[in-house]
């Protein structure tokens, strides 16, 4: 009998703390980043929609009671929230809590044995284990025991929340890895040797922006060893791990950093020191299984044709003899407050432990004795559970997306609720393919499980001509497993409205030649994957625009797509809040220059200034953290002129800022500004591993930086690319209202309709245009006001 | 005064018109409409002055919403029967476009308020229903120097015209309200609600135009149609030297009720 794991003696402490700088917060007396910092780290996200923040709740292993569940329900529905998420790592999630709520919020949990702490940030993360540890006819030995101590025990541990980056442990009961030991920071496999129990431990592998299977680093160790090989390799994470540059800061950083010889070498260190130092191993105290009574009654099924439809798709026998575990199917990993408290209440009478959240966000509940599945399949119908459809539609795993995720770039939530709908509809027999695994993270960071996917998806944007569209990298065939971990291999990228047919098109084929197969992961191997080239290639295109416009929404959106909604992610709080400074700031300078009537003296600075944040904006991305003026235009130059990422015309104006020569610079603004444009424009198409590459459009030739040429008048630029007629128009005139007679206007304009029409409308009211000329896929007119 | 986003795109095709441009919506943000009656004529003006962004809109009424109304009074909904008309219009205002400061005088116009009530405004409609307070509203207007459209409506006609100060008033035509009974009220004749929904809007347009200083607005004429025969004339007339309040020797020099028109129907 296991309970989830011991609260940490200085919780209380930890959230009157929590509790203080909220209050200090309110009170205006620290920064939303301050808080932030404290906030992440106890689990507490902000959300897309203002002043709502979500909670995590640590569930070691996926363990929670049904007491637990039950009162976790009655909680978020006292804050007015309807549902709870399972997620990826087997949490509960309470979304849409108030600021000022959640410390009340968090009291509670704590009242019900629960803490948010490591929730978020760069923490020891939850402890995960496969779903089935304890009832596994194929496991060495129950792992929960393991979970559950070295929880309670790393929790407790003040340097487990001020690390490098997260830490994430996890442990499977069998080689079939179900725990995911082998995507981990640190994995521990259960295994007999000699008539000995112990673990394989894996090392620095994890799914992210940069996946990486784990690494073998001991074939086997002792039970006793698994505190002081989990302790020596957080304390290597701690002392060696990249603090500076977070997107490059996982522990399999560290080792591709180090080498394998170097970072086992540190390890051995640690680890010596802590057995040199004397150790307490975990104590793991078997007091076995709690003696089943339950007093409900033995019920007959109310439909017997369902009941026996639903035996073969959900129920299975346990280890232990006569009794059975149940999966119940929670789509996308939402259950509504009503339903988790019932289920809750209901699951009580069959003991405490006897529930899991699975790692593809379902319910697992166990230990069901034969004679009581009928009682229980009329409970799960009676309280509105979905269970008369194939297993399928609940494994399709999704991360939030960039519906409330501040890094999403697709809608993969919503692409995944299409696919569930369309696949309802298709009258496919997907008993048949239950096992099969779809997984869609809404941008290349892996929150979704894609390079772990059968069927893998990760976000991103294409461009059709000068349009953006919602896009998807397709990977497939994954391999987990002890010794043989491989993650999916990248087979094409498809238009995000083209993923539901693909993925019908593909298991349509499959369900067609199942027979020849043993397995889903046999096939994709070969005849699969020629297979599904093919139905790629017939997907691959996105209609143009006018030809098609759906390809041109995501999922559910009803605006065009575009990438100006992303933010900074609150996990890695702190690098894209540099960023996203420098990008305002060259934003508000924009702004400042566009007014009229400035002395020599303040455009100079402005300029300057210009030139500087559009120099050092984009510099974290390549691993910089510039300290002075003279890295900033160094870093520049280096990374970003002479690789030709920003076009290289633009070098003069970066020497001359560089050497402070104000009027050189007036006498360019021209230049500068286009600088700072290009800059926008570069950063726009950035992937979340930082690369411009695919997105990269041609930077416009820019103003030939002719040496000695005269001033011209100011030119305000106006970038109305993007911008639809006739909004386009619109704004044309407000900028020109703002200008004096005489005044030139340059603006941008998108080929097609809008070079077509707004040139025309300007002129109709009496404006020149002194210019109209195509620059890469672009307008650039130039209108003198009247 | 800048344009936020939403703005630009709530506003964009008056800013795309050549004779309202930019200036234009900035001068219709920065205006002051007010509307005296909320019924026939002042609930589709409220709505189109709403949407057109105008400033301030203040609403005059001192009766609640009655079921007879619904039929033309476009601003009042089912839900709104019992309620002050000005209280419906201004929610029905704040749902259009929340950009608009809506004031609201839960009464009728008479001789001791309407000075104060019109001193704050740009621009007065017309949109009231007798005789009485039309007069009332032209005599207000020439004393506080307000420019103001009138407009009247019964059965399938209809008659609009613009005071400006220095121009024709509403006297220099009609001189004094008829004898009682000459004329027969709404309620007693009827009106076709869209021909409400025409002379609202015209005056809604002479507010706009008046705002934005842009076009002829109907000084010195009147216009009249009928909409059974869809015919629109127009009468142009002069200032009148003899008018009882802007000839050269005003007869009247402070603000005096015209006896108001009994109503039957209501007396039941």
């Amino acid at each position: 009998m296991i309970k989830g794991y011991d609260l940490p003696p200085g919780l209380d402490g930890e959230i009157d703390q929590l509790e203080a700088l909220i209050r200090k917060y309110r009170a205006g007396e620290i920064s939303a980043t301050e808080l932030k910092a404290h906030r992440v780290p106890f689990g507490v996200y902000e959300q897309r929609q203002a002043d709502t923040y979500m909670v995590r709740i640590r569930c070691a292993g996926g363990f929670v009671t049904p007491q637990q569940l039950e009162n976790i329900s009655v909680i978020a529905q006292e804050y007015g929230v309807s549902h709870l998420h399972l997620t990826s790592r087997q949490e509960l999630q309470i979304h849409y809590v108030k600021l000022d709520e959640i410390v009340t919020v968090i009291r509670c949990l704590k009242a019900i044995g629960l803490s948010t702490r490591g929730g978020g940030g760069n923490t020891v993360r939850n402890i995960a284990a496969g779903d089935d540890a304890g009832i596994d006819p194929q496991e060495a030995f129950d792992v929960s025991l393991y979970v559950s101590v070295l929880t309670t025990r790393m929790i407790a541990e003040g340097d487990s929340w001020n690390l490098p980056r997260k830490f994430k442990i996890a442990f499977s009961g069998s080689r079939e890895d179900k725990g995911y030991a082998t995507l981990s920071d640190l994995g521990f496999i259960a295994k007999i040797n000699n008539g000995i129990k112990g673990f394989r431990v894996y090392a620095a592998g994890g799914l992210g922006a940069k996946s990486a299977e784990g690494k073998l680093l001991f074939d086997f160790i002792q039970t006793d060893e698994v505190y002081p090989v989990a302790e020596a390799l957080k304390n290597v994470f701690f002392k060696y791990g990249n603090r500076r540059n977070k997107h490059a800061a996982r522990l399999r950083f560290l080792w591709q950093n180090l080498g394998e010889e170097e970072f086992k070498k540190k390890f051995q260190q640690e680890y010596d020191r802590i057995k040199a130092d004397g150790f307490k191993p975990l104590d793991i105290i078997d007091q076995g299984q709690g003696l089943f009574s339950c007093s409900l009654p033995k019920d007959r099924p109310l439909d017997a044709t369902g009941f026996s439809l639903w035996k073969t798709r959900f129920v299975k026998q346990q280890k232990q003899e006569g009794l059975f575990s149940i999966l119940i199917p929670i789509e996308l990993g939402f259950i509504s407050c009503a339903q988790a408290a019932k289920l809750g209440r209901f699951l009580k009478v069959f003991g405490s432990d006897m529930l899991r959240m699975t790692r593809d966000q379902n319910f697992l509940i166990r230990n069901i004795p034969w004679d009581y599945l009928g009682t229980v399949y009329n409970f799960f119908k009676e309280a509105g559970l979905e269970l008369n459809q194939p297993a399928l539609y609940g494994k399709i795993l999704s991360c939030a997306g960039a519906a409330t995720c501040q890094l999403g770039i697709c809608l993969s939530r919503q692409a995944a609720r299409a696919l569930i709908d369309e696949l309802k509809k298709s009258g496919l027999d997907l008993d048949k393919i239950k096992d099969i695994k779809i997984n869609l993270s809404g941008c290349p960071n892996s929150c979704g499980h894609h390079p772990a996917a059968d069927l893998g998806f990760s976000g991103k944007a294409l461009r059709n001509g000068d349009r953006l569209y919602p896009a998807y990298n397709l990977f497939a065939g994954a391999i987990i497993g002890d010794g043989k971990t491989k993650l999916a291999e990248y087979a094409g990228e498809i238009p995000a409205k083209a993923l539901v047919l693909l993925v019908k098109d593909f298991l349509k084929g499959y369900i067609s030649k199942a027979g020849k197969f043993t397995d889903f992961r046999e096939y994709i191997q070969g005849e699969g994957k020629a297979d599904l080239k093919e139905i790629i290639l017939r997907y691959s295109q996105a209609p143009d625009f006018d030809a098609d416009k759906n390809y041109y929404f995501d999922w559910g959106a009803d605006k065009l797509f575009s990438l100006a909604q992303r933010k900074a992610g609150e996990c890695s709080a702190g690098f894209f809040d540099l960023l996203e400074m420098d990008l305002k700031n060259l934003k508000n300078t924009q702004e400042a220059l566009g007014k009229v009537a400035q002395n020599d003296n303040e455009k100079g600075k402005l300029l300057g200034g210009l030139v500087f944040y559009a120099s050092r904006a984009l510099l974290i991305t390549r691993g910089l953290d510039a300290k002075s003026q003279e890295e900033v235009y160094a870093g520049f130059l280096k990374h970003f002129i002479e690789t030709g990422l920003i076009d290289k015309s633009f070098r003069d104006i970066v020497v001359i800022a560089q050497r402070g020569e104000s009027r050189e610079i007036i006498a360019r603004q021209p230049q500068a500004l286009e600088l700072a444009k290009a800059v926008q424009a570069l950063y726009e198409t950035m992937d979340n591993s930082f690369n411009f590459s695919r997105l990269s459009i041609s930077m416009p030739g820019g103003i030939p930086p002719e040496a000695g040429k005269t001033t011209e008048l100011p030119v305000i630029v106006k970038d109305l690319r993007g911008v639809a007629c006739p909004l386009n128009f619109v704004k044309t005139k407000i900028e020109l209202a703002k200008l004096n007679a005489g005044d030139t206007l340059e603006i941008w304009l998108d080929d097609g309709a809008p070079i077509e029409n707004v040139p025309g409308s300007v002129k109709a009211e009496g404006h020149k245009i002194t210019s109209q000329k195509k620059i890469a896929n672009y307008w650039s007119v130039v209108i003198s006001k009247k | 005064m800048n344009f936020n986003e939403e703005q630009i795109e709530r506003y964009s095709r008056h800013i795309i018109l050549g004779d309202v441009g930019v200036g234009g919506q900035q001068k219709i943000m920065a205006g002051k409409v007010l509307i005296i009656g909320v019924g026939g004529l002042g609930a589709p003006a409220a709505l189109y002055l709403a949407a057109a962004g105008v400033g301030t809109i203040g609403l005059v009424d001192g009766d609640n919403v009655e079921l007879s109304n619904l039929q033309r009074q476009v601003i009042h909904f089912t839900p709104d029967v019992g309620k002050p008309k000005v209280l419906s219009a201004q929610e029905k205002i704040a749902s259009i476009n929340p950009d608009v400061k809506v004031v609201t005088y839960q009464s009728r116009v008479y001789s001791g308020n309407i000075a104060g009530i019109i001193k704050d405004y740009d621009f007065i409609i017309d949109g009231t229903d007798n005789f009485a307070a039309k007069f009332l509203i032209n005599d207000a207007c020439v004393l506080g120097a307000k420019p103001f459209s009138h407009g009247g409506i019964l059965r399938f006609d209809g008659q609009s015209m613009t005071y400006v100060p220095g121009h024709a008033c509403y006297r220099c035509i009609f001189g004094a309200p008829p004898p009682k009974g000459a004329v027969p009220a709404c309620s007693q004749a009827g009106i076709l609600g869209a021909v409400a929904g025409m002379l609202g809007t015209l005056q809604a347009t002479e507010a706009l135009k008046f705002l934005i200083g842009k076009g002829e607005l109907l000084i010195n004429r009147l216009l009249i149609f009928n909409a059974l025969d869809m015919k629109f004339r127009q009468v142009e007339f002069k200032r009148n030297p003899n008018c009882s309040i802007c000839g050269s020797n005003p007869l009247i020099k402070e603000l005096v009720d015209e006896e108001l028109p009994a109503c039957d129907l209501k007396k039941k």
